[in-house]
């Protein structure tokens, strides 16, 4: 497949997993991807089918993206227009980013429990990360955090139930 | 025993989530 093929293919791709989106929403995120995916291809200086590949793979699944624009769909338009000079895509870190990793870290180390809670609260509040990113890191935390706690405690039960018995 | 585990657990759990989530941020970024 050569690069132009390529490019066309993942912008079907991600046409197609738009397809839920408003018409007009589709259009300007497809515009959007397509423009990006230019200026990626001018800085790398070639668009040889590897290059092409590198560029896809950056931007990641189609479905990601779709997923990210649609968590997306809360803030106002406004907000880009009254800030021109930012990029359309919402990248970066904001304070709901930063408060997260800090709550998740620091807040774990210094407020057990409440800290990670916090932080998953705040995880779920940003629009920066995708659904499946976000349910992600609840499962780390679940699964390291809370499930040996419940098990600890089943053992300590059973403990009590055998010391009982005996 | 168990105090420590406990300790030691949620720090890790958060961290390992932390982690994450920058990779995936960054990886998105660039």
């Amino acid at each position: 497949m050569d690069a132009e093929a390529l490019v066309h293919d993942y912008l079907g791709r991600l046409e197609a997993a738009a397809g839920s989106l408003p018409p007009s929403r589709r259009a300007e995120l497809t515009g959007e991807v397509r423009q990006h995916i230019e200026m990626a291809l001018a800085e790398a200086g070639g668009r040889d089918e590897v290059t092409v590949r590198n560029v896809l793979d950056r931007l990641g699944p189609p479905d990601e993206i779709v997923d990210a624009e649609r968590g997306a769909e809360g803030p106002p338009p406004a907000w880009a227009a009254a800030q021109p000079a930012a990029p359309a895509l919402p990248s970066g870190w904001g304070g709901t980013e930063i408060a997260a990793i800090l709550l998740l870290t620091l807040g774990a180390v210094f407020l057990p429990i409440i800290g990670p809670l916090l932080g998953l609260i705040f995880v779920w509040a940003s629009v920066r990360w995708t659904k499946r990113q976000k349910a992600v890191a609840t499962g780390i935390v679940v699964i390291l955090a809370i499930l040996p706690i419940i098990l600890l405690l089943g053992v300590r039960a059973g403990g009590v139930v055998t010391s009982g018995q005996l | 025993m168990d105090v420590p585990l406990f300790v030691l657990l949620i720090p890790l759990a958060g961290i390992l989530a932390a982690v994450y989530l920058v990779v995936a941020m960054l990886r998105r970024r660039s």
